[in-house]
């Protein structure tokens, strides 16, 4: 059918005609209009009288199978090349950024990934100090916060859209009325930040306006540790530690290497002395808590104490090592009495390399009575030295809140700006934060989300995501790190120094801000700056140690206000391990992430003991109502092997009223969050009738416990190896030697040939691994992996390719534990390959075992093969409504995966890929050299426990971990030939408190049975595997 | 009989005495002073006949039984197998449980049509022709799971060899594939038997047909049989050579099932007695399934005589009999897990029998290994009541087999970090009722409009049929020798 012409209004007075004819309105010419367009193109204009039923009908019938046809097309998409492309830019590879962002109280320099504009992952920068190439999960799931679709995306005031214009003119506005009386109604709150930029913003500020209060507030800061340095030194001090220097490392209720003090470069510090083929002694850690956290799950010594009796511990150790004026008030339990001793003399035996740390939930008398430790044990100026607190001028911490909400309550102050934050969620419940800040004539929040502040306030502000804005960052040692955006600002979103700026009437852009603050610290160079800019950092820029005296009378004083704990129950209030203080409720990675020791995703829990269960007479997954002086909360219980009895542990973070992910997650615990006893409080548990006293709604079926892993017994298989260090030293091959003996095997197939070209290989130090989940997030943010939800978890169809088991050994209440990533093993006789029946998954001439998405029907043969399962199915579109923003956080080098497909770990065949190509163009005989190539676990491994590269070149550094005597394959009695290769956990107990073992016998392993010489096992290098006859 | 002393056997046996012979008298096969004519009759009247209520009632529940599949396969299809139960350990469960249970079922059919003919069972001419058409129609309701149960439905042509021009080509390694040909060989020459078979009785209903539309189709149907010497001589001998190629179906075809689990490296999956042990099972479930239709069938179109109590009996014996050999490879599969001294086998097994479904396993033990045993007693075998309730027994223990083999190894593999547990769904329910709307549905189709049971068979086991009978026999052969 021919197009029908388009008519369209004459609107103009004129009459324009086309030619004498037209002019004259000659009816034959009208005719012949008519006649240009032939029969049956007006058909449907009912011009010539009546459409004639039947030819509507076909008409119709034609356009609704012709639509039908347009169905059968992709949607168009147009690809549009850059009229001017950017600096460096080549479309297809990735550039990388160095930047930093602030968290755990310190900040943490990183490299982010970018494809053609959009940072796609985080990786930790190996250069800057606090990150040393490691990342934790949080600074892996930052990225995805950023695409958040839940992501404010306009100011409000009082709930209706304004423009960035109406924000600038509300603040100039509001910087006028203040300068009348000096800033006296103001209140500003920040984060716990350190940034020099809005330092100096601030102190503009407060120059203008000097009597605006400032107040920085996060629910998990470092309020207690610089409290504790001002009792023990005199002033507020940050202490950094070096565990590299450390022999023995203490700590005391403190997860060092999750989320306290520098994760990452204590976790690397303590690494470096575990390396037992160094020929160095190991160090040794011990641990004191009531939670069983990451680093305990380490310690070679665990000492499960209610956090409220770490203080007498504590006190305790002081006196034996030799500080002034303390004592304990209270005589330790036998078991504790015994670890005390030893860890005293292992202490004095190793004085001046030893670090004692203490976590942020313990009081300020603590942190000063370690620090006196510290110092009398020479530690200060070795493993661990003072620099000045970044803000000590600023009142912080949850006190101050109170104080703040008090003056709003009383008119005092009656403008409040809070930049950044979240405090009507996480303000302490004694501050009634939410209440007083509804209460202010002019609330001001900046802030990603529309959370429970920006709902109380009258005015919400989008703020920059850190990916988004200029900024600097000062490390917990002074180092300086530029905080460099990868993208402009998604939604137009302000950074917190731009709204300090445009309140003092000074607005200016985020870049010279910092620009400025750069150039006031270290000089205008520019080339400095772009060092500084390339590096991330800026090399030596660390505050100077300071000098202390240890002030043991002050310390004495205040040792003695703490209390002694009675026989009750304690409640302990710890960051979740998924929203941790509330921050990361709304990233579904994050929500998805197994808690590293219980495996619990999805939602609050309430950590009880085993014995302490029993005694409450609950189950996993009961309710216990949770009460404390200031409230109860009602939860399901886990019952957390290593948890000290009489205490429970409940997290902050989760129940929050916002976005799609976390809404209807958990229950909000802060109501229990008092600024008195901040984290540890007497409270009382109780077994909740669950039918009254919680109805049973959505929000509470969620709490339901949803785990990825619910049998923690090795059922005596050598899954873990583990030996000490003298069983190594006696008998090194001893981890091989718990393979279980059997006859021979040979495959059913034909080996793959791998002696030409690369043989990809890899090896896990399990002696390196803390079980820190980190390489999960970076696997999740590197492979476009899905987040199935709650209730997918709770079929167990959780899609992580790499996943972290962990196994406990020992009596229930008190087990030591062990960790083990598993990933794809790419098997040499991979069970997967040989049953797909359309071959979807077959081995690479470089001995991976590749997934063809494409190719797969779905059988799951593979997936029952797979002696690990390891493989991954779809069962449902995952990523079907993903919005634009949502889409631009994945990796373009990896498909999205559909429905009905199976999945796997490739090694990240796409790094592979990419270091083989940019190889061929670089390297004379074309081969990737050793190192080029850093899969994305590897990447994030705050330890280096994961070694990737190729077994065919036997200088590369995974060939010579693979020949140390204590490598192992995983079942390797079965001949699966698996690439990955773990070595053995190496432990370094004292034999005072553990009487060594007999050197035969693994730690593991039930079976006891002789290793027989003539097994086939797998045992030397991997280099023999694939040639089975 | 006339068997020889040994000390001289050699010189003594004579040449043309035949001593396999059955002498004793066999009961008749069908019952009553039936005349040829009366077998048409009885046997054609089912199909005849106004269309009863009760089939119409029943059609009714199994057509709504068949929409419920219908509504799962959309769902499945739609939404995706998440709907189902399935989980990271356990990625087959009651989609493969569903295949297997089927398929086994489906093995009667052969067995009688093909082994029992070359064997010479006569009796199994009542009974062969239903059993053959439950046969398709549980290959059908087979065929469903493995279809519908890959993720991508739309691309399961691709286990098929076709040229293609990518020179995608399936891989001879998978079992699954194996799978592929077995089943569809075997589904092709079962119908090709059944069908076969139809083609003389087909004939007879077409002679009979009283309508037009009747008399068309079933003479297409009949290939223009017309019974002339020529057409039985060619008849029998396609019949025969058919025969001789279901028989090694019948054992091919659930050996190859078993490879699905065998060739794997699942403890409780790789082993090497599941051949003929799947074997054996299928030929239990099949046979209690042909039990539990006949029972019925034959009460309900009063066909007693000719589906007698004798076929009944001689199923439940096959019933006794593999049903023990089914306990002894469970026995010998405990006693292998324990003989290899590989833990992994050991714990597969004990967690079968004592771990979170040992209630399946003992199901299991309790239908197939427990309830077949009473068939040792002779009025128990011949109680219709009983043998119901037995062979219906006997098929949820083998749709349990199957569970327990396939879920209980899945669960419970080498790591213990990633043991799970699968829980049905509703839709997993739904599927596995649909499944059954579809047999039935398909079964009573069959005996309202084939005839179900072989006519002219039948006529060729009675008496009348036997020109020579046996004792005529015997009376010659003495005669011969004086």
């Amino acid at each position: 059918m021919k197009r029908l012409p388009i008519v369209y209004d004459d609107r103009s007075d004129k009459r324009y005609w086309r030619s004498l004819t037209e002019k004259s309105g000659d009816p034959n010419y009208k005719a012949s209009l008519a006649a240009e367009f032939p029969d049956g193109t007006s058909e449907m204009t009912a011009e010539e009288g009546e459409v004639s039923r039947r030819n509507f009908l076909t008409v119709m019938g034609a356009s609704m199978a012709l639509a039908g046809m347009t169905a059968c097309r992709r949607p168009e998409e147009k690809i549009l090349p850059y009229a001017r492309p950017p600096e460096e830019m080549i479309p297809g590879k990735p550039l990388y950024f160095a930047t930093a962002t602030t968290l755990y109280g310190t900040a943490i320099g990183l490299l982010v990934e970018s494809h053609e504009g959009r940072p796609t992952k985080i990786e930790g920068n190996p250069r800057h100090p606090e990150s040393l190439g490691g990342t934790t999960t949080h600074l892996q799931a930052l990225v995805l916060d950023m695409y958040d679709p839940d992501r404010s995306t306009a100011p409000l005031e009082k709930g209706q859209k304004r423009t960035r214009d109406d924000v600038t003119k509300t603040l100039r506005d509001l910087s006028t009325r203040l300068k009348g009386d000096g800033g006296k109604s103001l209140a500003v709150i920040t984060t716990a930040h350190r940034s020099p930029t809005l330092d100096t913003a601030l102190r503009e500020l407060r120059a203008q306006l000097p009597s605006a209060r400032v107040v920085r507030y996060e629910p998990l800061d470092r309020t207690s540790s610089q409290e504790g340095t001002k009792l023990a030194f005199g002033r507020a001090l940050e202490p950094v530690h070096a565990l590299d220097q450390a022999m023995v490392i203490a700590t005391f209720d403190c997860d060092a290497f999750a989320n306290e003090g520098s994760p990452l470069k204590n976790a690397r510090g303590w690494v470096a002395n575990r390396d037992p083929e160094r020929g160095r002694p190991l160090n040794r850690m011990y641990s004191v808590e009531s939670i069983h956290s990451v680093t305990g799950a380490n310690a070679d010594h665990r000492l499960r104490l209610r956090s409220a009796d770490v203080a007498q511990l504590v006190l305790a150790l002081a006196q034996k090592v030799g500080v002034e004026g303390v004592a304990a008030a209270a005589p330790l339990a036998p078991n504790a009495q015994k670890f005390l001793d030893a860890l005293a003399k292992d202490l004095l035996a190793n004085k001046s390399k030893s670090a004692l740390l203490v976590g942020q939930t313990q009081p300020a008398a603590v942190h000063a009575v370690v620090a006196l430790i510290n110092h009398a044990l020479g530690n200060v100026g070795s493993t661990v030295k003072y620099v000045r607190a970044f803000d000590d001028v600023t009142p912080a911490g949850p006190k101050a809140l109170v104080e703040l909400a008090n003056a709003i309550n009383s008119k005092q102050v009656d403008t409040v700006v809070i930049l950044g934050g979240n405090p009507a969620f996480d303000a302490p419940a004694d501050a009634g934060f939410a209440k007083a800040i509804a209460g202010a004539t002019t609330s001001i929040h900046l802030s990603t989300h529309i959370d429970e502040t920006s709902s109380a306030c009258t005015w919400h502000i989008p703020r920059t995501h850190f990916l988004e804005a200029w900024d600097d960052a000062r490390t917990e040692d002074g180092t300086y790190s530029v905080v460099q955006p990868l993208i402009a600002p998604l939604y137009d979103g302000w950074s917190d120094a731009e709204v300090i700026r445009a309140l003092v009437g000074q607005p200016n852009k985020p870049y010279e801000l910092v620009r400025a603050s750069f150039s006031q610290a270290f000089g205008g160079d520019e080339r400095a700056w772009k060092q500084a800019l390339h590096n991330g950092f800026v090399a030596d820029s660390a505050f100077a140690a300071e000098a202390v005296t240890g002030n043991a009378t002050a310390v004495a004083a205040a040792a003695k206000t703490l209390p002694v704990a009675g026989a009750g129950f304690e409640v302990t209030i710890r960051p979740d391990p998924h929203a941790f203080d509330g921050r990361f409720a709304n990233n579904g990675w994050m929500q998805e992430l197994p808690d590293a020791m219980t495996k619990i995703t999805w939602g609050s829990t309430a950590w009880l003991s085993a014995a302490t269960a029993k005694e409450l007479n609950v189950v996993e997954g009961d309710h216990v109502t949770v009460a404390v002086e200031a409230g109860s909360v009602t939860l399901p219980v886990v019952i957390a092997p290593g948890q000290a009895d009489k205490s429970v542990a409940i997290f902050l973070g989760q129940g929050r009223r916002l976005g799609r992910v976390a809404t209807g997650v958990g229950v909000d615990t802060y109501p229990l969050f008092k600024s008195t006893g901040l984290f540890v409080a007497a409270g009382n548990v109780n077994k909740a009738n669950v039918n009254v006293a919680v109805p049973v709604t959505a929000s509470i079926e969620k709490n339901v416990l949803s785990r990825t892993q619910e049998h923690f017994n090795m059922e005596g298989r050598p899954i873990v190896r583990e030996i000490t260090a003298a069983q190594y030293t006696a008998d090194p091959q001893a981890v091989k030697k718990m393979t279980p003996p059997g006859p021979p095997l040979e495959a059913l197939w034909y080996p793959h040939p791998s002696d030409q070209g690369h043989k990809w290989g890899m090896t896990i130090d399990l002696n390196a691994c803390i079980g820190c989940n980190a390489c999960m997030v970076a696997c999740q943010a590197e492979n476009n992996v899905p987040v199935v939800g709650v209730l997918g978890v709770r079929k167990s169809r959780e899609m992580h390719w790499l996943r972290i088991d962990r196994y406990f050994e020992g009596p229930v209440d008190d087990p030591r534990s062990v960790t083990m990533p598993l990933m794809c093993q790419q098997c040499e006789n991979a069970p997967c390959e040989s049953v797909c029946p359309v071959g979807a998954t077959s081995h690479s001439p470089e001995g991976l075992n590749d997934m063809a998405y494409n190719r797969c029907i779905g059988t799951r043969y593979c997936a029952n093969n797979c002696p690990y399962k390891v493989r991954r199915f779809n069962f449902f579109n995952y990523s079907k409504n993903f919005i634009t923003t949502q889409q631009m956080q994945l990796n373009p080098n990896v498909s999205v995966r559909s429905r009905g497909v199976m999945e796997k770990c490739t090694w990240c065949v796409q790094r592979i890929n990419e270091a083989r190509i940019s190889a061929k163009k670089t390297e004379a005989d074309g081969r990737v050299r050793d190192g080029s190539i850093v899969t994305a676990c590897q990447q994030s491994c705050p330890t280096r426990a994961i070694t990737f590269g190729d077994y065919n070149d036997r200088e590369s550094m995974v060939s010579k971990k693979v020949a140390l005597p204590r490598s192992y394959a995983l079942l390797a009695e079965f001949n699966f030939g698996p690439r990955l290769q773990y070595l053995g956990k190496v432990r370094n107990p004292n034999p005072e408190l553990e009487p060594a073992a007999p050197v035969a016998a693994g730690a593991h392993g039930g079976s006891a049975a002789p290793h027989n010489p003539g097994s086939a096992a797998p045992a030397g290098s991997p280099a023999t595997h694939g040639e089975h006859k | 009989m006339s068997a020889a002393p040994p000390e001289n056997r050699a010189a003594v046996i004579p040449r043309d005495v035949d001593n396999t012979l059955q002498t004793i008298e066999r009961p008749p096969l069908v019952l009553g002073k039936q005349s040829f004519h009366a077998v048409t009759e009885a046997v054609s009247d089912v199909v005849e006949r106004k269309t009863p209520k009760g089939w119409l009632l029943l059609t009714a529940i199994a057509g709504f039984m068949l929409m419920i599949l219908g509504g799962s396969l959309t769902d499945l299809v739609g939404v995706g197998i998440g709907e189902w139960g399935l989980n990271h350990p356990v990625g087959w469960a009651w989609d493969i449980t569903g295949f297997v249970f089927w398929i086994g079922i489906g093995h009667a059919g052969t067995l009688i049509s093909a082994i029992l003919f070359l064997f010479r069972q006569k009796w199994r001419t009542s009974i062969n022709r239903a059993a053959e058409a439950m046969t398709l129609f549980a290959v059908a309701a087979a065929l469903i799971y493995p279809g519908f149960h890959v993720g991508r439905i739309w691309f399961a042509y691709w286990m098929l060899p076709i040229p293609n021009q990518m020179q995608m080509w399936p891989n001879f390694k998978s079992p699954l594939l194996w799978d592929v040909f077995a089943v569809s060989t075997y589904g092709t020459v079962s119908l090709l038997f059944w069908f076969l078979g139809l083609v003389p009785d087909l004939a007879t209903l077409r002679d009979r047909s009283t309508t037009k539309l009747r008399k068309i189709i079933y003479g297409t149907l009949a290939l223009g049989w017309r019974g002339s010497h020529r057409h039985w001589l060619t008849y029998e001998k396609a019949y025969l050579i058919l025969a001789g190629l279901s028989t090694p179906l019948v054992l091919s075809v659930h050996t190859i099932v078993s490879f699905d689990f065998a060739v794997s490296i699942l403890p409780g999956w790789h082993t090497t007695i599941f051949p003929p042990y799947f074997v054996a099972g299928a030929v239990f479930s099949g046979f209690a399934m042909v039990v539990t239709l006949m029972i019925l069938v034959r009460k309900a179109y009063g066909l007693e005589h000719l589906i007698t109590m004798r076929h009944l009996e001689n199923m439940n014996k096959i019933i006794l009999a593999t049903g023990s050999l089914v306990g002894y490879a469970y026995g010998m599969e405990f006693f292998m897990a324990w003989y290899s001294g590989n833990i992994y086998e050991r714990f597969a097994f004990i967690n079968r029998a004592f771990g979170p479904y040992s209630w399946a396993y003992w199901t299991m033990m309790t239908c197939n290994v427990f309830s077949p045993q009473f068939f040792w007693f002779r009025k128990i075998r011949t109680s219709i009541p009983a043998m119901f309730i037995l062979s219906i027994a006997v098929n949820i223990g083998m749709w349990f087999e199957r569970f327990v083999i396939i879920a209980t190894s899945l669960h419970r593999d080498f790591l213990p970090s990633s043991w799970g547990y699968f829980r049905p769904q509703l839709v997993d329910f739904t599927t596995f009722i649909g499944t059954f709307g579809l047999f039935l549905t398909l079964f009573l189709l069959f005996i309202r409009f084939l005839p179900g049971i072989a006519i002219s068979e039948v006529k060729g086991v009675m008496p009348q049929a036997n020109p020579h009978p046996e004792d005529a026999h015997e009376k010659e052969a003495e005669a011969a020798h004086g």
